[in-house]
C-alpha cells in the first residue's frame, strides 16, 4: 500500500496563494483594450413569434463591426434532442432569450446599437406552468418537436412532454392490492435554485488560422467545442477551447451557452470578441435548479416492509430541453434508491415551458427527490407508527439489495453509516438547549447518489528535470481536483512529490476527450485515466533503469524520485538520470490512459428512456439536522449538522471536508431562503443579490462530518467523487426537522418565514396537481 | 472632471465623468483586476478597497469622491515578492480557498477589521463579514482564519496587521 501512503495528503492548493492575492486571471479578467465587446438583444416577452428583424441600422452605428441573428448561425443543439437554437429563429420561446447580438468597439456602442435593431414580435399567450403545458389543448412550446434531431434514442416524447423516462420492476398492481398493506400518498412541490457563480457566464472568441478559438468560463470544453461547431455547422475540428481557471460553476457551465457566439463574431470580424453577461443577465436567464412536482405512493406493511412504490416526477425545463432530458433519469436512482422496495415503478418527464430553460445544478434532481423520499418516508412512520430512524435502519439499500431499474446493489454501506451517525451525534451531543424555548425538531435521512463516470483521457509526460506534466481535459472550478488529488495521485504512482507534477489546464487541441467536470467524476474518471497513464510511463521508466541496472524491471520500485531495487533504499538511481538515459536511447518517456464507464446493467426491461441505466459509482450520505423554528415569525435557525459521507477513499481529507462545509451551505439556502419565482410576463423575479438570498456568514454553522471508507467503487484506489453530493440530503433533512419542529406535514421548499408561518397556522395549502392522473399508468407515454 | 488620487502608492490621475464606479477604473483602465465586480450593487463586497485605510466596495465609490484619496487594492496589500499578508496567510493555511473570486474583497475587508478589532469574538467576525458573500466554502473555514490571525497576533502581543495597509 506504499502507493496509497504516497497519495493521501492533505495537500495545499497551489493555487491559494495568487487568487488570495487577486492575481488568478479568470477568464473574465482577461479583457484586452483591442477586443470588441458583444452585447445581446434579448426578448422581452415570454412567447412570440418573430415578424420582422432588421439590424442594418444597428450596423451603422458608431464602433459597431458585426451584428449576428440566428440567420447566421442556424444548427440546433441539444442534450438528446437538438432543440435549441443559439438565438431566436422565428419563434421566441422565454423571457430574456438572445436574438440578435452585436459586436462594437466598446460595451457602450454595443448597446447604444442595439436600440437601433428594428424588432417586431406578435406576442403569443405563454404556457408559463407545467400544469398549463400538460393540458390536452396546450399551446406546443415547439410546433415542430417531431422534426428535431434525436441525438441520444430511447425517450418517449409528446408534444409539451421534451423526453419521459421510465423504470418499472415487479408487479406494483399486486403489491397495492395486498390485504396487509397500507397506502400512503405524498406530494410536493420545490422551485428552482439559482447557482450564483461569482464568475458569470464569460467567453472570449477569435478566429485563428481559419478555426475558433474560444477562452471560456465552462465545465465542460468538449461541449462547448461541439456545440460551436455544430450550431456554426463546422468542418470537424474547427473549435479550440481553453479554459482558464474557473470562478465557480456548481453545474451553471456545464452547457454551452453564449460562447458560440463569441466564435461566431470572430468570424465575421476578424476581431477578438469578449461577451459577459451582466449579473441582472446571469441570474435572469440562470440555467437553475429545475422546479419540480412529485408525487409518491407506498404500500407498507404493518411490519414496515415497502411491498410496493410508485411516483411521478415532473421536471420543467423551460423553454428547451437541455440537461432536464438527461436527468429525467435520476429520479429512478434518486427516489428509487435508499430503501429496499418490494416492487416498484417511476415516471420521471421533461415538460416544455415558455420560462428560462433549466439547467444541471450540483446534485441535479436528487436533491428534491431526496426531501421528497425522506420526507415521505416521515409520513410513513407518522401514518403507521414506525419510529423514523428503526424504520430507516431496517429499511436502507444492503447488499444484493434491487434498485428501481433492478441495479444489485453491493454491500452494507446505509446501514452501517446510520450506526456512525449515531456515534457522531454521541461525540458532539445534541443542541436541544440552544433551542431557548422555540419549536426544536431533529431528524436524520439518507440519500443516494452518483458518480458520473464517462469518457476521459489523460497524457503524462516524464521530465529529465525530475517533473511531469499531465494533459487531460480537466477544469480547475474551485473544488479542487486539479491542484489536489489529481497531482497528489499522479505522484503517487511515479514516486515523486506532487509539486513535481505539472497540470496543464484544459485545452482541446492538447488533450483528448472528457465530458467535463461535473457529476463528482473528475477525481474518479480523469483520475483513472492518469493511473492508466502512469502504468505506461512507469512500464518505459522501469524498462530502461532495468537495463540500466542490468535489474529485472519487476525487481524494482519508484521511491522519492528514485528508481530503486525492491527492500534497498537508496540503491538505483534517480528519476531524471534514467529519464535523459531514455531520452536518448528509445526516445522521451510520455504515457497515455483512457477511462469510461462500466456500464453496469439494469435488469432487462426495467428502465426505458434512460440515459444511465444502472449506477457504476453510487454514493450513499447521512445527514442529520436540528432547528429551531421561531413560532412568532417563523424563523428557522440551523442549530447543528452532522453528515456521514461515503467517500469510497479520501484522497485529501481537509479538502474533501471543506466541500462538505460548502455543499451543505448551498442546501440550507436551497432548504431555507434561495427562492426562485416567475412573474405573470414570465421572467425570473430575483434578478440581482437584493432579491436572491444567498447564506452569509450568520447563517451558517460547523458542519461536523464523518468520512465513511471502504464502501466497494471501481474508482482508482478506490475512490469516488466527493465535491457534488454533500448537497444531496440538505433538503430532506431540514424539511424532516422542521416538520417535525412544528408538528405539521413539510411539502414545499423553500421553508421561508412566510411559508413556516403558514404551515404552523395551516394556512398553506398542500400541493395539489390536478395535471397528475391518479392512476400512475394514465402519466405515461405508454 | 480631473480626479487624482494614490492608487497601491503612486500618483494616479484620472480624467473623465466623476460618477464612473471606481471599480471600472480599476479593472478597465489600471488592469487590477484582482478587485472583482460580481454585484456591482455593495451586496457580495467583492470589490472592496482601501480608501484612506477604509474597507469600501468599489463598484459604490464614484471616482469623483477619491480625490485626494489613498486607495489601495489587493495588489498593493502584498505586492510583488513580498510575503503575503498575515491574513492571507491563515486564510492559506486554512484551506479556505474553492474558485477564489470572493477572496480578494474577503482579505480587504477583513484585514481591515482585524487591524481595528483585536479581541474580536467569533460572533464578531461573521457578524463583520455580513457585507461579504462567499458561493463556495460555507465560511467557516474563513471564519478560522481569521480567529488563527487574532489570536496569532495576540501571542506575539504585537499590534494586529503590523502590516500597515
Amino acid at each position: 500500500m506504499s502507493e496509497l501512503s504516497a497519495t493521501v495528503m492533505n495537500l495545499p492548493r497551489r493555487d491559494a496563494q495568487d487568487k488570495l492575492r487577486g492575481r488568478t486571471k479568470y477568464t473574465n479578467d482577461r479583457v484586452r483594450p483591442d477586443m470588441l465587446h458583444a452585447v445581446l438583444l434579448r426578448s422581452t416577452v415570454a412567447a412570440g413569434r418573430i415578424r420582422k428583424l432588421d439590424v442594418s441600422a444597428a450596423l451603422r452605428c458608431p464602433g459597431v463591426r458585426a451584428v449576428a441573428t440566428g440567420a447566421d448561425a442556424p444548427g440546433l443543439y441539444g442534450i438528446g434532442i437538438a432543440d435549441h437554437p443559439l438565438l431566436a429563429i422565428d419563434t421566441i420561446r422565454y423571457h430574456g432569450e438572445p436574438i440578435a447580438v452585436v459586436a462594437a468597439e466598446t460595451e457602450k456602442q454595443a448597446r447604444e446599437a442595439l436600440a437601433a435593431i428594428v424588432l417586431e414580435v406578435e406576442p403569443l399567450a405563454p404556457v408559463s406552468t407545467m400544469a398549463e403545458a400538460l393540458q390536452p389543448a396546450a399551446r406546443l412550446v415547439h410546433e415542430g418537436w417531431r422534426g428535431y434531431e434525436v441525438i441520444t434514442e430511447g425517450g418517449a416524447r409528446a408534444g409539451n412532454i421534451a423526453w419521459e423516462a421510465k423504470s418499472s420492476r415487479g408487479d406494483v398492481d399486486a403489491a397495492f392490492a395486498r390485504p396487509d398493506i397500507r397506502i400512503v400518498e405524498s406530494s410536493f412541490t420545490v422551485g428552482r435554485q439559482s447557482h450564483v457563480p461569482f464568475e458569470p457566464r464569460v467567453a472570449i472568441g477569435s478566429w485563428e488560422d481559419g478555426r475558433a478559438h474560444i477562452q471560456t468560463s465552462t465545465q465542460v470544453p468538449w461541449t462547448v467545442r461541439n456545440v460551436t461547431g455544430r450550431v456554426m455547422q463546422l468542418a470537424p475540428g474547427g473549435v479550440r477551447v481553453t479554459v482558464p481557471p474557473v470562478g465557480g460553476g456548481f453545474g451553471l457551465k456545464f452547457d454551452a451557452s453564449i460562447e458560440p457566439i463569441t466564435a461566431l463574431l470572430a468570424r465575421m470580424t476578424g476581431r477578438t470578441v469578449v461577451l459577459e453577461n451582466t449579473r441582472q443577465e446571469e441570474m435572469a436567464t440562470c440555467l437553475c435548479r429545475e422546479n419540480a412536482e412529485i408525487r409518491i405512493r407506498s404500500a407498507v406493511t404493518a411490519e414496515g416492509y415497502i411491498a410496493g412504490r410508485e411516483a411521478v416526477v415532473l421536471m420543467d425545463c423551460g423553454a428547451y430541453g437541455g440537461e432536464q432530458v438527461f436527468l429525467t433519469t435520476m429520479t429512478a436512482h434518486t427516489l428509487g434508491g435508499n430503501y429496499r422496495v418490494g416492487a416498484t415503478r417511476l415516471v420521471s418527464r421533461a415538460v416544455y415551458t415558455n420560462t428560462p430553460p433549466n439547467g444541471a445544478f450540483r446534485a441535479c434532481n436528487g436533491v428534491y427527490n431526496t426531501f421528497a423520499l425522506e420526507r415521505h418516508t416521515d409520513e410513513i412512520c407518522d401514518a403507521l407508527g414506525f419510529d423514523p430512524m428503526e424504520f430507516r435502519k431496517k429499511n436502507v439499500l444492503g447488499d444484493g439489495d434491487l434498485g428501481a431499474t433492478g441495479q444489485v446493489f453491493e454491500a452494507d454501506v446505509l446501514g452501517p453509516m446510520l450506526d456512525r451517525m449515531e456515534a457522531l451525534r454521541a461525540s458532539t451531543g445534541t443542541s436541544e438547549a440552544k433551542a431557548d424555548g422555540r419549536l426544536y425538531g431533529i431528524a436524520t435521512t439518507v440519500g443516494t447518489w452518483f458518480v458520473f463516470v464517462g469518457p476521459s483521457a489523460a497524457t503524462v509526460n516524464l521530465n529529465a528535470d525530475g517533473s511531469a506534466t499531465l494533459v487531460t481535459s480537466g477544469v480547475e472550478i474551485g473544488s479542487g481536483t486539479m491542484v489536489q488529488s489529481l497531482p497528489q495521485i499522479v505522484a503517487g504512482q511515479l514516486g515523486l512529490a506532487p509539486d513535481q507534477v505539472i497540470v496543464r489546464e484544459a485545452d482541446t487541441d492538447a488533450a483528448g476527450l472528457d465530458v467535463g467536470v461535473g457529476g463528482g467524476r473528475t477525481t474518479v474518471s480523469i483520475g483513472a485515466a492518469s493511473i492508466a497513464a502512469c502504468a505506461e510511463v512507469r512500464e518505459k521508466l522501469l524498462r530502461t533503469a532495468g537495463e540500466m541496472l542490468q535489474t529485472r524491471p519487476e525487481d524494482l520500485v519508484l521511491r522519492d524520485g528514485r528508481v530503486e531495487i525492491t527492500g534497498r533504499p537508496g540503491s538505483g538511481m534517480s528519476i531524471p538520470t534514467v529519464v535523459a538515459h531514455a531520452q536518448a536511447t528509445t526516445g522521451p518517456i510520455t504515457g497515455s490512459g483512457a477511462f469510461t464507464a462500466r456500464n453496469t446493467p439494469a435488469m432487462s426491461g426495467c428502465a426505458m428512456g434512460h440515459f444511465i441505466d444502472a449506477l457504476d459509482i453510487p454514493v450513499f450520505v447521512v445527514h442529520e439536522a436540528e432547528v429551531a423554528v421561531d413560532p412568532d415569525t417563523g424563523h428557522v435557525e440551523v442549530l447543528a449538522y452532522r453528515v456521514v459521507q461515503d467517500v469510497g477513499r479520501a484522497l485529501n481529507p481537509r479538502a474533501v471536508m471543506g466541500q462538505i462545509q460548502g455543499g451543505v451551505v448551498q442546501g440550507l439556502g436551497y432548504a431555507l431562503h434561495e427562492e426562485v419565482t416567475i412573474t405573470a410576463d414570465g421572467r425570473i423575479a430575483q434578478d440581482d443579490f437584493e432579491t436572491y438570498r444567498l447564506p452569509l456568514a450568520q447563517d451558517v454553522i460547523p458542519v461536523a462530518a464523518d468520512l465513511y471508507e471502504g464502501a466497494p467503487s471501481m474508482g482508482p484506489l478506490g475512490t469516488k467523487g466527493a465535491g457534488e453530493v454533500p448537497i444531496l440530503a440538505v433538503g430532506a433533512a431540514i424539511g424532516c426537522a422542521v416538520a417535525r419542529a412544528i408538528g405539521k406535514p413539510v411539502r414545499q421548499l423553500p421553508l421561508t418565514p412566510p411559508r413556516v408561518l403558514r404551515l404552523l397556522h395551516e394556512r398553506e395549502p398542500p400541493p395539489e396537481f390536478p395535471h397528475i392522473a391518479p392512476g400512475w399508468a394514465s402519466n405515461t407515454l405508454g | 472632471m480631473t480626479v487624482i488620487f494614490q492608487l497601491n502608492g503612486e500618483d494616479c490621475r484620472f480624467d473623465g465623468d466623476p460618477m464612473t464606479p471606481l471599480v471600472d477604473i480599476l479593472r478597465q483602465e489600471r488592469f487590477l483586476t484582482g478587485t472583482k465586480a460580481v454585484c456591482r450593487e455593495g451586496f457580495c463586497g467583492a470589490c472592496t478597497v482601501h480608501v484612506d485605510d477604509e474597507a469600501v466596495p468599489s463598484c459604490l465609490k464614484p471616482i469623483g469622491l477619491v480625490q485626494g484619496c489613498a486607495v489601495t487594492t489587493i495588489e498593493g496589500l502584498s505586492s510583488g515578492n513580498q510575503a503575503l499578508h498575515p491574513l492571507q496567510a491563515n486564510l492559506e493555511a486554512a484551506d479556505a480557498v474553492q474558485c477564489g473570486m470572493c477572496f480578494p474583497g474577503m482579505v480587504m475587508s477583513l484585514s481591515a477589521f482585524v487591524r481595528d478589532n483585536p479581541h474580536a469574538s467569533r460572533p464578531e467576525i461573521k457578524a463583520a463579514m455580513v457585507g461579504n458573500i462567499c458561493r463556495c466554502t460555507g465560511y467557516e473555514r474563513i471564519v478560522d482564519a481569521v480567529a488563527d490571525r487574532l489570536e496569532q497576533a495576540r501571542k506575539a502581543g504585537q499590534s494586529v496587521g503590523g502590516i500597515h495597509v
